[in-house]
Order: structure tokens, then C-alpha cells, then sequence
């Protein structure tokens, strides 16, 4: 009957809305904040004013005393560390003993309404004992420094040295080297929803249940069991609608257990709603980055050797640090084919919030450098930058120098397809003065084939039911923060049993109710819960096509299920519609459960090299973009004229929302390279609101034309990859490479803002202006 | 951290003399009309008014009005109302310019003419939390003792960054202020002063109720420099107008914003009547802006980029007006 329920099919190739975007653009979704916290107390953190310092004297007395004040706690109600990786969990929900940037948590108030917990805040007496601060990764690693964590001295939290292939004969081979030096700005996600979180303790069952902007419901479940020291089994974690999440909300982040720490010390419910600057504090994002490059190419464009030092200011504790600075390493691959890899890594502890993933997590950086450094390469040997990247393309499939297993690999495609587009070969070089084209390549990986909590258990799980309405439900704990993943896993089931779309409702990421999940990160719920819930759907149409030839007294093998009809043969004489099928599989068992899984088979898992499973996927995505800029040489402002971006994402199971995905990813790229910056002053984040932080404004957004490239991958859902990421950092440096092209002139740091093009333009008249005064006097 | 905004009592006049009535022996009272600057301060504790005199309701302040003599904008005329309006657009082509350049549409909505030309002076160590700024030990402009922008020095260098001045100040403009001592007319460079802790030469409890514009106005325009195409103040502002015939300059003024404590006309242009807009001039006009701005850090961005940009609005302006008069 539904032709339209054929989203994969051919039937419906341009996708569907998102199943919850009613509710979000009516104003129906209830994000944290909106959840009913009428008879809630307010929670309010008291935050470090320095930078590092010893706490020496922490009363708390007076704030307790006052009336209205139901619970004030400190780092001496909770001995417990947290963190992301369980190798480095360094940091308490609140200070103990030290702080080691300006806004950490020192103490946490719940009260009858703000103006009383402020109060109390101001009640706190604190005394701290300032030590040195850090503010740069190379203040922090001076020998002098004082190590901020006392198991790591020089500052240095983790450093990586990988070789893959002889680099020195790569080099000794190369027809041009060239070594540069780039710098990359901190930013931050900034995504649209403030920090929030809602926390309830039942005394009388000693449950928890804590509801908040969690992108992994699972980790905070575990962190809330140690931190709390509670059985797991008395927790449970709900993720309401969220408002954008970018990795923000992949760490568990300290307000978060503070929220729930304080639940239970007034015995009740607290609701922490952080402000803007707040949750700029928060941070998590990504570091500042220091890349020094070399290359070596052929004078066919073939790059023979690739040497690469990275050095990233993490901030004050570990949180994710030790995966970026191993993905920037591991990331240099899989893009092209390099025969020799030399990798450096550095992450660094600093007086500054604590960094973490952000989209495209410790890949963009190094991606930037490379593709710019690519491209002037080019340019001194005479080449078109889209020759030196075919000359350097992966054959799929193949195994990686460092292991990494690439599947599938579109990417000659998406040249193809942005090069025409952008009608580059007619128009480069042709531009009008302050015009220029730039382009670049990127990849991403769909889902980290070996996670960071490894249990052995699948790396996706889905549930079925189907019962007596005759409707789907399908439970996940993948956590749709607006990408889409409860669309994709409807989707995914109704394709695969031949059902509508609206017969499928998805519940996702709620600890009670759905089975675990690693979350929205790494972009692997496409690809791992897509493939489970495709397994899960698989089981329950084995299921209803046994029930249906029972009932039409036929072989299963000769049961055919084409769009809510179960029929033998043509199906003319003996045909069963959903209902009585479903009716009829209900007879002896009554609802019908199953459980589809996925598992990333251990050849997938990547190298034995230490922190070998870092970059491993099953699928990347791949990535080309042209952008055409203008540049006025005036004021330094650049204006994005246009972009042409195409990503290979396997297969674009809901291609609407790859559009949109893509546009995202190029959106949020063109932030970084433009305006947007973290800048702290003393420590002090001067950047904390978004008339400081620049997101880009609608009016500066370019028209984006995307194309998407269809690689169908072997391993893939329906044979998709991700498509959230892989876009993103082929921007930045396209952006700096049509810079180049317009005005000849490299710039080095992101992002471009307007002061820095001027310095440049600057420096430029100045050094000609010099050369041609010492022309004329020679 | 706090977002609270302090306690206060709201009162609603319909009158201008009740507005100012209202605020007479209320040292701690503030006029409030968009409140797109003042409660964004109130949020972060720099203002915490006991009394606000809410000036929406009166609606002598909400005219623009056209007479031989001229132009008379009320105080209380919302920004995307002043940017819409025709004859301003037709005659008085930099100010509609500056109107529409200002932040985002929905702050134009709710912001007035007068709110813009008494907008606070802004600095990066000032329009800081309550927290922030107390981890800073404050800064002179509010409760504390040095500048962090130029600490050695005794005054406070926080910048003025309104939009709508720079393009009034080109056609000499008056403004009206009512006060406890009744009405006066001053020019609208009058109401400035280079301190970015008192800018403004109101004394306490007056309102600003009124802008006139001369008629006859010359060809005019107005453009900023910020990161962003839309919700950002300007890093540096400038208006130009220009009167010549055919080449010949009759006369050329300059205003700008965003550099100093004040919005300020640039002095020594008159000079320049008589001569014709070459290059030779145009590079006189960049001298004299580089000279005459003094932006300090108060921004994200660097000072001398915003020196050295502002020069370059005034000379790509007079260029491009001059370039259209003669054709």
C-alpha cells in the first residue's frame, strides 16, 4: 500500500522531516529548562575567581545557617574523581584542596528560590592561596612551571609519538618539502540551549532520577553511581529535547553531578539552570592548537612524506584530552594515501576550563594545516589542487599504514562533482582582483570501532515491540540532540519491515526504559545503531512472515511483505494485511519483543600501537569543498560568496537530513576559520556571551550547494556512513586557500578575522615598500 | 553569575513632564525605553535601579515630523521605525544607513533613538558579569580604582559605540532635553564628552525628548566595521556628508564612532572646501582620522585595526559620495 514507506527504496529519495521537528518548531518540545520544576529548589554554584590556588580556609557555616537554604556542599561531600576516560579521571565534581582555573567549582547551594541561594553564596567564605597560573602551553610546559596535577610533571598530560613508513627516505625522495607553522584558536560549540539539569532523590525508595542535556545518558548514569556512591540500579537518567549538543554534552560535565549531589543533600528536587557565561565555563571544546607541518611531494603531486607536531592547550584536567591528541595524529591518515607518517603529539595542561570533543573531535586542526600547506605546495610546483589530491586517493578497500580500515571511499567523487559545480577549472586563476577560489578535502570517521568504555559488549542495541495496536515501538538509547538519529532509527525500521513511517515511534536515550548506548558521539549512531535497529527489525519480520505462513498455510521462504501486505506469490488468491499478521503472530506469545544488536568485529578495532584504537572505524565519510570568497583589501573583511561541498556519506538514508547535516558542518567550519574564539583575559573568559563569541549571523552565511555522493559502504546501514562531521574541516582551510587565490597573501592563524587580514595586508605593503626603497638605492 | 535582576518599581507616565517628575528626588532611578542596554547591564550587575521610569507609554515621543525648517525625530522613535521611514531614507541617507545597521531586527524593534544616542560606553573589562568583573577587582568606570585598559592613567577609556550619532552630528543636529528646570536645545555634539565614565553632559533626571535635523541636507552616508554583517557594535563607525558642485567641495563633514569615549565630528575638514575629492585629499582625510580616533583595548579586536579601518570608511565614503554627485 505505502509506496512512501520505501524511504531507502527508490521511491522517496529526497527524505523525510525529522519525526520530532513538529514539536520543535511549535514550541511543544520540552527542553530541560522546560520541564516542571515548580516545587524545585534552586541550585547555584559558588566559582573560582583565580586562575590556581590552594583553598585554605572553606566555611560554609553561615550560608547553611541562612532560612530558605536546604543544602550547601563542597568538595568534601564528594571524595570521587570523574571523567570521561576511565585512564584519566582527575577532576571532582567539586574543587578539593585546589583550583585550577578561574570558574571551577568550589561549592554548590540548593535554596527556596535564587534570591536565597545567591545569598548563600555570598555567604561562603573562601580563602585561597594564589600559585603561579598558566595560561599558554608553553608557559605551562616551561621547565620552571608548576605542575598544575602532581603525577605529571612539565604540564604534559599525555605525549604520542607514532611512525608509520620512512619518513627520512619519504623526505629524501620528495621533489619539494616545506615546512609551516599554523595556529588554531580555541572555540567553543556554543550551541543554542545554556547548560541545564533536573535532579530528584526519593528518600523513601532512595531513587535518583536526574534529567538533563546529556548527549550519553549511559556515562552519567555510571559517574552518578561512583560520584554518589549509589548502587546504579536506584539511578535513572532521562534526556529531554536538547538544544544542540556538538560534543559539549559527550563528557559528563561537573554541574551535572553537582545537580544531583545537591538532590540529595536537601532530600528533594534542584533544578540547576547555568547562564551563557556559565556554560561557556563549562567549555569541553576544542583546545587552542599549535601545528608545525611538513611535506614532502612529487612533482606530480604525489605527497611521499609527512612529518607533523601538534601541541593542544587542554585546560586544567584530562576530560577527553588524551583521544584528541591521538585522533590528530591517527587522522592524518585515511584521507589519502601516504606512504610515510611521522606524528608528535603533545596535550598540555593549563589554567583555562577544560577542553574537549567538538565536532570533527582533534581532526580539524591538523586537517587545516594540512590542506593549506597542500595547497601551496601546489602552487610552487605549478599544479592545480585538485590534481595533487587525486594523485594522493585512497583505493578502497584497504588497510591504512596505521591500521585503519577504509571500506568505502568516495572521495574522487566529491572532487569531481564541487569541481564542476564550481566550474573551477573555467574560473581559476580567471578571478577579478579580491576574488578567489579555495578548496579542501575531509574525512570523518562513523563511530569509533572500539569504544571508550569497552565492556565487550555490541556497540549498539535496539529494541522492539509490537503489540496489540500494531504499532512499532522502537527503544534506543542513542540521544537525538538535533541531528536526527530517532528519524534515522525509524527509518531503518520501517524500511526493513515494509511498513509507514508513522507506524513507528522511537523512545530514546531514558536509563529505565531503553538499553544502553554509547551515545551521540563520534558519529556512530548512523552507522552502529542503524545497523542494530535494521537487525532488531530483521527479527521481528522473521517473526510476523512465520505468523503470516501460518496463517496463509505457505513456507516462511515463500512469504513476501511488500508495504504492509504479506502475500504468497502475486498475492491474488492469499494475501494478509499488517493487522491480521500481527493479530495472528500475537495468538500464542502475545507481544511481540525483540532485540537487534551491532558489533564492530575486533579486525575493525584498529592498530596494536598504543592508543592504536583511536581514529578506528568501520566507514569514513568523505568531503571536498570549493569556497569562493571576497576580500577587501581596505578593511581586511572577507565576504563568503559561495561554497560547493559534496560528502560522501555511503548512503544518505534520510538525505533531507544529510543536507542539512552538511550544511552544518560547512556552517559551523566557516565560524571557526571567521570569527568565532574563546579569549581569556588573566584567565578570565572575556568571549563568555554570544555578543562576544561570534557564532556566524544569518547575514553572513553564503549560500551552501550541497551534493551528496553515494559509496554504498559494505558494513554500512543500507551501506551509510556518517554524515554530521566529515564536512567541517575541509572549510577552514578552503576558506584560507581562496584567501590565498584572491590577495597571494597565507595566513597562518584561525580564525581570519578581519584585524589579522589587515596585519597581513599591512605587513605585505611594507615589505614591498622596503624592496623597493632598496631597489632604488642598489 | 547571576542573571537576577535586582529589585525595582516600574512606573509608566504618559507624559514627558510626568517622566521626569517621576524621577525627581530618586537619586538611584533610571528612564528605561527599549532596554536593550540597560537591562543587559542590570543582568550583569553594573546598574541595579530602584525605580525605573518606563518612557513607551508616552506618546509625544514616538513622532517624526516634517516641517520647512526641517526634521524632528522623538526620542521615542524605535530604531526599525527610523530605518523604514521614507523621507528619512530619501534625504537623510546616513542615518537610515546607521538605523539599519544597528545590532539585530529584534533589537531594533524594541530600541529607541534615544536609547542609541545615550547608550552606554562600552569595554571589554565593563560589560562583564557581576562575577567576572569582581575577579577583576572591578575597573574605574564601576567600583573599582584603576583602568585595566590603560592602567596608569586617570581616566576610563571605555568606548562609545552608538550608531545613530555619528550620522546626526553630519547635519548638525539639536536635540531637545527636558529636565527639572524645564526645556533646553543643544547641539548634539554638546551632549558628549571624551570620559568614558561620564560621556554624557545630562544632568541627573533629564531626558533627551527630541532630535532636529536642518533641512536642505547634503548627500550623506554611514558605514561600520564589525566581525559579524549583523548584531555586533560597530569596531569603528563612520558618517560623511558631502556638499560640492560638480567636483568642487562645498563642504565635507566627517563624524565618527566606535574609536573614543565620545562620538566626535572631525575637526579641520573644512579646509577642505574648495578642493576637489582626489586622491591627494582622500589620503589628507585618512591622516587626519588616524589622528584625531584614539580607540584603546576596549574590544576583542585591535586597536590600531580599528584606527586604521576607520580611516579607511572615511576616505571609501567621501570617495563613493563624490563619485555619485558627479554622475
Amino acid at each position: 500500500m505505502t509506496s512512501d514507506s520505501k524511504i531507502v527504496g527508490k521511491h522517496a529519495r529526497r527524505g523525510v522531516p525529522l519525526i520530532d521537528g513538529i514539536e520543535k518548531v511549535t514550541g511543544r518540545a520540552r527542553y530541560t529548562a522546560d520541564l516542571d520544576h515548580a516545587d524545585a529548589l534552586v541550585g547555584r554554584i559558588l566559582r573560582s575567581a583565580v586562575s590556581h590556588g590552594e583553598i585554605v580556609r572553606l566555611d560554609v557555616t553561615k550560608a547553611r545557617a541562612l532560612p530558605g537554604v536546604l543544602a550547601v556542599i563542597t568538595g568534601d561531600d564528594c571524595p570521587y574523581t570523574f571523567g570521561v576516560l576511565p585512564i584519566a579521571m582527575n577532576e571532582y565534581p567539586l574543587a578539593r584542596g585546589r583550583v585550577r582555573y578561574r570558574g571551577e567549582p568550589i561549592a554548590a547551594v540548593a535554596a527556596i528560590d535564587a534570591e536565597t541561594a545567591e545569598r548563600a553564596l555570598a555567604l561562603i567564605e573562601l580563602e585561597l592561596k594564589a600559585l603561579p597560573a598558566y595560561y599558554t602551553s608553553d608557559a605551562a610546559s616551561a621547565s620552571s612551571a608548576v605542575p598544575l596535577h602532581d603525577n605529571k610533571p612539565g604540564n604534559v598530560e599525555r605525549e604520542v609519538h607514532h611512525q608509520f613508513g620512512d619518513v627520512a627516505q619519504g623526505f629524501a625522495a620528495a621533489d619539494l618539502v616545506r615546512e609551516e607553522r599554523f595556529s588554531c584558536a580555541e572555540i567553543n560549540h556554543a550551541q543554542i540551549e545554556p547548560h541545564a539539569s533536573l535532579a530528584e532523590f526519593d528518600p523513601l525508595t532512595g531513587r535518583l532520577l536526574v534529567q538533563t542535556v546529556s548527549q550519553v545518558g549511559y556515562y552519567l548514569h555510571l559517574m552518578l553511581a561512583r560520584c554518589l556512591n549509589m548502587d546504579s540500579s536506584r539511578i535513572r537518567v532521562i534526556k529531554p529535547f536538547i538544544g544542540g549538543g556538538f560534543g559539549a554534552r559527550v563528557e559528563v560535565l561537573n554541574f551535572e553531578i553537582i545537580t544531583a549531589l545537591l538532590a540529595r543533600a536537601s532530600v528533594g528536587k534542584v533544578m540547576m539552570q547555568l547562564t551563557r557565561e556559565e556554560t561557556f565555563i563549562t567549555h569541553r571544546a576544542r583546545p587552542h592548537t599549535d601545528v608545525r607541518l611538513k611535506l614532502g611531494m612529487k612533482k606530480d603531486g604525489r605527497i611521499v612524506a609527512c612529518e607533523c607536531n601538534v601541541v593542544q592547550r587542554g585546560g586544567a584536567y584530562a576530560g577527553y584530552g588524551i583521544v584528541t591528541i591521538l585522533y590528530a595524529g591517527a587522522l592524518l591518515h585515511g584521507l589519502y594515501d601516504i606512504p610515510a607518517v611521522k606524528y608528535d603529539g603533545y596535550r598540555i595542561y593549563t589554567n583555562l576550563p577544560p577542553c574537549g570533543a567538538m565536532r570533527g573531535h582533534g581532526s580539524v586542526n591538523v586537517r587545516h594545516a594540512f590542506e593549506c600547506l597542500v595547497d601551496r605546495m601546489a602552487r610552487e610546483l605549478g599544479l592545480d589542487p585538485f590534481v595533487v589530491r587525486r594523485a594522493n586517493l585512497l583505493q578502497a578497500p584497504t588497510r591504512t599504514m596505521n591500521d585503519l580500515v577504509v571500506n568505502s571511499c568516495g572521495l574522487a567523487e566529491c572532487l569531481d562533482k564541487v569541481e564542476r559545480a564550481s566550474r573551477w577549472q573555467e574560473r581559476i586563476g580567471r578571478m577579478p582582483p579580491g576574488k578567489g577560489l579555495g578548496m579542501a578535502c575531509s574525512h570523518y570517521v562513523s563511530g569509533a570501532a572500539k569504544p571508550i568504555h569497552f565492556t565487550g559488549e555490541p556497540h549498539a542495541v535496539v529494541n522492539l515491540k509490537l503489540d496489540f495496536d500494531g504499532g512499532v515501538t522502537a527503544l534506543t538509547g542513542a540521544a537525538d540532540i538535533g541531528q536526527g538519529s530517532s528519524t534515522m532509527v525509524a527509518i531503518a525500521v520501517a524500511e526493513t519491515l515494509d511498513i509507514s513511517l508513522d507506524r513507528v515511534r522511537v523512545i530514546a536515550a531514558d536509563t529505565a526504559v531503553t538499553p544502553k548506548d554509547n551515545g551521540a558521539y563520534s558519529s556512530r549512531i548512523t552507522f552502529m545503531v542503524g545497523n542494530a535497529a535494521i537487525d532488531a527489525a530483521k527479527r521481528m519480520k522473521a517473526v510476523l512472515i512465520a505468523a503470516a505462513a501460518r496463517k496463509l498455510e505457505a513456507r516462511p521462504e515463500d512469504i513476501e511483505c511488500v508495504g504492509e501486505v504479506f502475500r504468497v506469490g502475486s498475492g491474488d488468491q492469499s494475501s494478509l494485511p499488517f493487522a491480521d499478521v500481527v493479530a495472528a503472530a500475537l495468538v500464542d506469545e502475545g507481544a511481540i519483543t525483540v532485540k537487534g544488536s551491532f558489533t564492530c568485529p575486533p579486525e575493525f578495532q584498529g592498530g596494536k600501537h598504543r592508543g592504536g584504537a583511536v581514529g578506528s572505524t568501520m566507514g569514513f565519510s568523505y568531503a571536498a569543498q570549493v569556497v569562493e570568497v571576497s576580500v577587501d583589501d581596505a578593511t581586511g573583511l572577507i565576504t563568503v560568496d559561495k561554497v560547493w561541498v559534496a560528502l560522501d556519506c555511503g548512503r544518505a538514508i534520510n538525505p533531507l537530513a544529510v543536507e542539512g547535516q552538511i550544511q552544518g558542518s560547512v556552517w559551523m567550519g566557516m565560524g571557526q576559520a571567521m570569527c568565532e574564539e574563546t579569549r581569556y583575559l588573566d584567565g578570565l573568559p572575556a568571549h563568555a556571551s554570544f555578543l562576544e563569541y561570534r557564532v556566524p549571523t544569518t547575514m553572513d552565511s553564503p549560500p551552501i550547494e550541497t551534493q551528496i555522493v553515494e559509496s554504498i559502504d559494505p558494513y554500512g546501514p543500507f551501506g551509510a556512513k556518517e554524515a554530521s562531521e566529515g564536512a567541517l574541516a575541509g572549510f577552514p582551510p578552503a576558506l584560507v586557500n581562496a584567501i590565498g587565490n584572491a590577495i597571494g597573501i597565507n595566513i597562518d592563524e584561525l580564525p581570519v578575522t578581519p584585524d589579522r587580514v589587515m596585519d597581513a595586508l599591512i605587513q605585505r605593503r611594507r615589505q614591498a615598500k622596503l624592496a623597493s626603497s632598496m631597489k632604488a638605492a642598489s | 553569575m547571576s542573571a537576577l535582576l535586582s529589585k525595582f518599581r516600574l512606573v509608566q507616565p504618559k507624559t514627558v513632564e510626568e517622566a521626569v517628575d517621576a524621577r525627581l528626588g530618586h537619586p538611584g532611578s533610571r528612564f528605561i525605553a527599549g532596554g536593550t542596554d540597560l537591562l543587559v547591564s542590570m543582568r550583569h550587575g553594573i546598574d541595579s535601579p530602584d525605580l525605573l521610569v518606563d518612557l513607551s507609554s508616552i506618546d509625544e515621543l514616538t513622532e517624526i515630523e516634517t516641517t520647512i525648517t526641517g526634521v524632528t525625530i522623538g526620542a521615542g522613535v524605535t530604531i526599525a521605525t527610523l530605518a523604514r521611514n521614507e523621507a528619512i531614507a530619501s534625504r537623510y541617507r546616513a542615518l537610515a544607513q546607521a538605523a539599519d545597521a544597528i545590532a539585530g531586527p529584534g533589537h531594533r524593534v524594541m530600541a529607541t533613538v534615544g536609547g542609541n544616542l545615550c547608550l552606554d560606553t562600552r569595554c571589554i573589562y565593563y560589560n562583564q558579569s557581576e562575577w567576572w568583573r569582581h575577579a577583576n577587582a572591578y575597573c574605574l568606570k564601576n567600583r573599582g580604582e584603576t583602568c585595566h585598559v590603560a592602567p596608569q592613567g586617570q581616566r576610563c577609556h571605555a568606548a562609545f559605540t552608538g550608531d545613530l550619532a555619528p550620522a546626526l552630528l553630519i547635519f548638525g543636529a539639536e536635540i531637545d532635553i527636558v529636565g527639572a528646570r524645564g526645556r533646553r536645545r543643544i547641539s548634539l555634539s554638546d551632549l558628549y564628552v571624551e570620559d568614558g565614565k561620564a560621556h554624557l553632559t545630562l544632568a541627573a533626571g533629564e531626558l533627551i525628548v527630541a532630535v532636529h535635523l536642518p533641512s536642505d541636507p547634503p548627500s550623506s552616508a554611514y558605514a561600520k566595521i564589525r566581525s559579524r554583517a549583523a548584531i555586533d557594535y560597530p569596531l569603528a563607525g563612520v558618517a560623511v556628508a558631502l556638499a560640492a558642485s560638480g567636483t568642487i567641495i562645498s563642504s565635507l563633514r566627517v563624524a565618527l564612532t566606535g574609536t573614543n569615549s565620545r562620538p566626535f565630528l572631525l575637526a579641520g575638514t573644512e579646509e577642505f572646501s574648495g578642493r576637489s575629492v582626489d586622491e591627494k585629499l582622500l589620503a589628507e582625510i585618512d591622516r587626519l582620522v588616524q589622528k584625531q580616533v584614539q580607540p584603546m583595548r576596549t574590544t576583542l579586536t585591535s586597536a590600531n585595526y580599528r584606527r586604521v579601518v576607520a580611516a579607511a570608511l572615511a576616505r571609501r565614503l567621501t570617495a563613493s559620495l563624490s563619485a555619485a554627485g558627479a554622475a
